[in-house]
Order: C-alpha cells, then sequence, then structure tokens
C-alpha cells in the first residue's frame, strides 16, 4: 500500500487505498465463503458434536456430555486395536511407497535409462489419475481365488497360492500393494522433479574422483533429495492415516477386522448414527496428523535454517 | 567397462520394464474382464485376449440402481465440468488476494483456516458437510456437490506460488499507469497465468472425475451420483456380475486416461509442483 501521509489529497487516497482494499475483499470473497462454509464451519461443527450425546447431536438443544465420548473410544478395546493397526499400516506404508518411490526415480532418472523414460513415467503414472474405485475394484478381483490373475500366475509358476483379501494372514499385503500402485506415481514425480533440479558438479566431482554408481547414490544424490524425502514422508504419511477408500471397496474392514482403520470404524459408527464418538475419533485422528505435518513443518524450517 | 555398462543398461531397462507392465495389467484385465464371459475367466484367467469382441457387457449395466448408465455419465460431465471451471476462478482470485495482501491480518487468517482444512480427515469431513448441507438447504442438489468439490489444496497451491513469482514491477507499472485493480487482474496478470491456469483446469478436471465420497454423502437418491458412485454401488450389489462390474470400470476409467495422456507432461509436472509447495 502507498503510503497516505504527504500526497496532495489526502482524502482521495484514503478513498482510493479503500477501494483498493476492497477489490481484494471482492476477489476473496468466493474464496473465504467456501473456506468456512465447507471447511471451518463442519470442523467446527464436528468437535462441538463430539462433546454431545449421539442421540441429541443433532438436536438444537444438544446436551453436552463433556469428554464422555473421548473417554468412551479411548476405553473401547476396539478402537484402540483401530488405532494402533492404523498407525502400523501407515508405518508399513509409508516406507514402502517412499522407498519404492525412491528407488524406481533414481533408476528412471540413471545414466543407464536413455530413452522410454516418458513411458515408464506414464505407466507409473497413471493410476494415481485413475479413479481410485475403478482401480480398487479391479484390483479387488485381480485377487480373487477363482477369476484372479494373480493365483493364476502362482500356480502357474508353482507357488502356492496368495490368500488374498480372504485371509487374515494377507489381506494388509494385498491392499499395501493396491494402494502402492494407486499411489507410488505421485511420490515418484516429486523426486524426480527433485532429481531434475538437483546439482551435478558434485556427483561429476565424485565420479571424476572413481567413485562407484551406488556411493555416488548413497552419499551424494540421496543427501541432495532430503527436502523431497521429507515431503514424500509428510504426504504418505497423512494420506496412509486416512486410508479408507481401499477398505470401503476391497474389504470392509475384514476379515475379522484385520483392515478395520480408524477412518473407516469412525464412518461405521456414523451410520450407527453414534455421532458423539465418530466426531470424537475424527477429532483424534485429526490431532495425530496436525502433530505429524506441523512438526515436519518445523523440521522443514530447520533444514532450510542451516 | 563398456560390458558392464552394457549389462548394468539392460538390467536397468529390464527393472523398469517388468515394473512398468505390471502397473499397466490390470488396465488390460479390466478391459478384457469387460469381454470375456465370467466362466471364461475363471477356466483360463492369464488370456491376453478376449475369445470374442462383443460389447453385452456394457449393454448389461446400461440401468444401475434404477438409475439408466447416461444419467450417470452425464452427471460426471456436468458436476465435474462445473467444478472444475469454479476451482479455477474461486482459488485463482482468492490465491491472488491472500499473495497481493500478504501480511494483511485477515488475509493470513484466512490461509491459516484454509490450511487447517485441508488437514482434517478429508471422509471425517465429509459427514458434518452432510449436515452443513442439510441447514444451508443444499442437499441432493448438483449445487452442492459442484461447490464442496470446488475446492481443493493442490489448486491453491499452484496459483499461490505462481502469483508471487509475479515481478512487483509489473503491477506497479500498470498501478502507475491508471489502472484499477480489476484492470491489473484482468488485464495484466490473467494473461500471464494462462499457462497455470490450464495446468489447475486439467489437474481439477482428473481430481474431481474421481471423486466419489462427497458425491454419495451429498446425494440424496442415485439421480445426483457419478460414474464411480455408480460402480461403488454395483461393485457391492450384483457381487457376481464379474463382466458388467469391469465394463463399469472401463467406462470410469476411459475419459480420465484420455485426458491425462492428452496432457501428461502438464499434469506430472503441476502435481509434482503444486505438492513440493504445501
Amino acid at each position: 500500500m502507498q503510503p497516505l501521509v504527504g500526497q496532495p489529497f489526502r482524502l482521495g487516497a484514503l478513498f482510493g487505498a479503500l477501494s483498493r482494499d476492497g477489490a481484494f475483499y471482492a476477489f476473496v470473497a468466493p474464496f473465504a465463503l467456501l473456506t468456512c462454509l465447507f471447511g471451518l464451519w463442519p470442523i467446527l461443527l464436528s468437535f462441538q458434536v463430539s462433546f454431545t450425546a449421539s442421540a441429541t447431536a443433532l438436536r438444537a438443544d444438544a446436551s453436552y456430555v463433556g469428554l464422555a465420548n473421548y473417554v468412551a473410544i479411548l476405553s473401547d478395546p476396539e478402537f484402540r486395536a483401530s488405532l494402533w493397526r492404523t498407525l502400523t499400516y501407515t508405518a508399513f506404508a509409508v516406507i514402502l511407497n517412499v522407498g519404492f518411490a525412491l528407488a524406481m526415480a533414481l533408476l528412471i532418472d540413471s545414466r543407464f535409462i536413455t530413452r522410454g523414460r516418458t513411458f515408464f513415467k506414464i505407466a507409473i503414472f497413471l493410476p494415481v489419475v485413475t479413479p481410485d474405485i475403478a482401480g480398487y475394484v479391479a484390483w479387488k478381483w485381480l485377487y480373487d481365488r477363482s477369476f484372479g490373475a494373480i493365483n493364476a500366475v502362482l500356480d502357474l509358476l508353482g507357488m502356492p497360492a496368495f490368500g488374498g483379501l480372504a485371509s487374515v494372514s494377507t489381506v494388509t499385503t494385498a491392499i499395501l500393494i493396491a494402494e502402492l500402485w494407486h499411489h507410488a506415481g505421485f511420490y515418484i514425480v516429486i523426486f524426480l522433479a527433485n532429481l531434475a533440479v538437483r546439482d551435478r558438479t558434485l556427483d561429476e566431482a565424485a565420479a571424476i574422483d572413481g567413485a562407484t554408481t551406488w556411493q555416488r547414490i548413497l552419499y551424494i544424490t540421496i543427501p541432495q533429495l532430503r527436502p523431497a524425502i521429507l515431503i514424500n514422508c509428510v504426504y504418505a504419511l497423512i494420506q496412509f492415516l486416512k486410508t479408507f477408500t481401499v477398505v470401503v471397496v476391497m474389504t470392509k474392514g475384514g476379515p475379522a477386522d484385520t483392515t478395520n482403520f480408524v477412518s473407516y470404524y469412525a464412518y461405521q459408527l456414523f451410520d450407527q448414527a453414534r455421532y458423539g464418538e465418530a466426531t470424537a475419533m475424527a477429532s483424534v485422528l485429526f490431532g495425530i496428523i496436525a502433530i505429524f505435518a506441523l512438526s515436519a513443518y518445523a523440521l522443514g524450517n530447520g533444514e532450510r535454517g542451516r | 567397462m563398456s560390458q558392464t555398462l552394457f549389462l548394468a543398461r539392460s538390467l536397468a531397462y529390464c527393472i523398469a520394464l517388468v515394473v512398468s507392465l505390471l502397473f499397466l495389467y490390470p488396465y488390460w484385465w479390466m478391459l478384457l474382464g469387460a469381454f470375456r464371459s465370467a466362466e471364461a475367466v475363471m477356466t483360463t484367467p492369464l488370456r491376453l485376449w478376449p475369445e470374442s469382441i462383443d460389447f453385452d457387457a456394457f449393454f448389461s449395466v446400461a440401468r444401475v440402481g434404477g438409475v439408466p448408465l447416461w444419467r450417470y455419465a452425464m452427471n460426471s460431465i456436468i458436476i465435474t465440468g462445473a467444478s472444475t471451471i469454479l476451482a479455477v476462478f474461486v482459488t485463482a482470485l482468492g490465491a491472488y488476494a491472500i499473495v497481493r495482501r500478504r501480511g494483511h491480518r485477515l488475509f493470513e487468517a484466512l490461509r491459516y483456516v484454509f490450511l487447517l482444512t485441508i488437514m482434517y480427515p478429508y471422509m471425517l469431513l465429509v459427514i458434518p458437510v452432510y449436515i452443513v448441507m442439510f441447514k444451508i438447504g443444499l442437499l441432493g442438489s448438483y449445487a452442492g456437490i459442484v461447490l464442496f468439490l470446488s475446492m481443493g489444496p493442490i489448486q491453491f497451491f499452484l496459483f499461490e506460488q505462481f502469483f508471487r513469482s509475479i515481478p512487483h514491477e509489473i503491477i506497479e507499472a500498470a498501478a502507475i499507469d491508471g489502472a484499477s485493480e480489476w484492470q491489473i487482474l484482468f488485464k495484466v496478470v490473467m494473461p500471464m497465468a494462462a499457462p497455470v491456469v490450464a495446468t489447475v483446469a486439467v489437474i481439477t478436471f482428473l481430481l474431481n472425475w474421481a471423486q466419489w465420497f462427497p458425491v454419495l454423502v451429498i446425494s440424496r437418491s442415485p439421480d445426483t451420483y457419478t460414474l464411480p458412485v455408480a460402480l461403488l454401488s454395483i461393485n457391492g450389489e450384483l457381487g457376481t456380475n464379474f463382466q458388467g462390474i469391469m465394463a463399469l470400470a472401463v467406462i470410469t476409467t476411459i475419459p480420465a486416461t484420455i485426458v491425462f495422456l492428452l496432457a501428461q507432461k502438464r499434469v506430472m509436472a503441476g502435481m509434482a509442483e503444486g505438492a513440493v509447495k504445501g
């Protein structure tokens, strides 16, 4: 904004400044409206409902029960199991996805791949923009015992059958693979974008000094990718803590609750009109995500400051 | 030495090719499934080509849940199209104002509120959104679905990043020439922003085409369902019409695939850029 003092027509300048700001208020109005209407309001509503008794939650005269819903869910062994399951699944999924994406990005970017980069990128990224419902429906049938191609291939190779979605011991692996298929392309593209802008002089110097390819990847390229690894880990963390669609399409939380993650569990409670407990679970999950996101943000700022 | 290089190169290509083909195989399997009967798939699951090409399966899903398929397709096109156009306008204007008024308390506060909302577990936010939609009378309406789908983090970050990169001198020069803020935005800034607008539009189209949960929650009947939601409902309902399910999966997937292939560079670069900012 221009300084108002010392200009010939102070009143005119003031009016000008106001109308300048006025234009920005007009620009931002639809964005602000939608953010409040479909972002802030529902979140506040969700917190509010988490302090009310489920039976009265949606009424104007809702009765408030303090932290009773939080106490109820935290003392519910099923919820605790679901939370623990969600956290371990997320840990596996983040390591698997980011690790796979890093390896594939390094491979596609390496000097050994000279042609066909675009093809490899498209093939791995396509599932990211494929409607997840369609992708997971296809995977669900790929895993099927009698229809599925996966067991047919294993059979052909003389290997034991894969239990897929039907067995407690294999269902987590099965959805990890399907989710890797859907999400990894996103992380790979982020790694590739960072690899493209990296400083290559160090790498070249190391090559002249006789460092092997592995040494250069380990000690030069990967350290340079640290910001990208951090960003990808945060994205993957937030993504997999919220794991939902794959469960809805492929397992419905089963078999024997093996894939009943927090967001699916909360959704089931919503379905049973247990709004208070469901929104309390939402708050807990939100708290966990916020802690991870904020500490990663702080970590990122710390790195930049060095 | 050159022999090791040849070996390394072959190995690299082998791995990249195998991974790529594994990633593409589900598409081929989906497509084959739409053309092959359930019995045929059961006896020879690994066939790479259908026994015969007929479109029966596609006609078998001509009606899903009592609603004609073309209606779901039209819903998908209308909802995705409208929300894409709206998203571009709303987030472009919003991000522009927030960037130009950086440091202004209200605008900063709005930015933080927005960042907060995108951290909230999406599928859990949608339920209170149901209550909000009910309160403002948009439940079950196209307007409700379209408005809800018009907000997204990647869109905002892409615009914000672009507007921040515009040199201050350009805007100051226009202001000195007597241009109003409206003229600066529409005559100076937006023409420069054309590539970002295109990127945001394509990405929003792809993301919203795939959306299903908000559509399901805000809808009151299958009349406002989109293709993915229809696919989800037959996935649950007719668990055994394997061929029909695959046909609908193909119909749902093809438009997104075509749009992506036409704009693949833009989409991949835009996704990476929008994410790195976050």
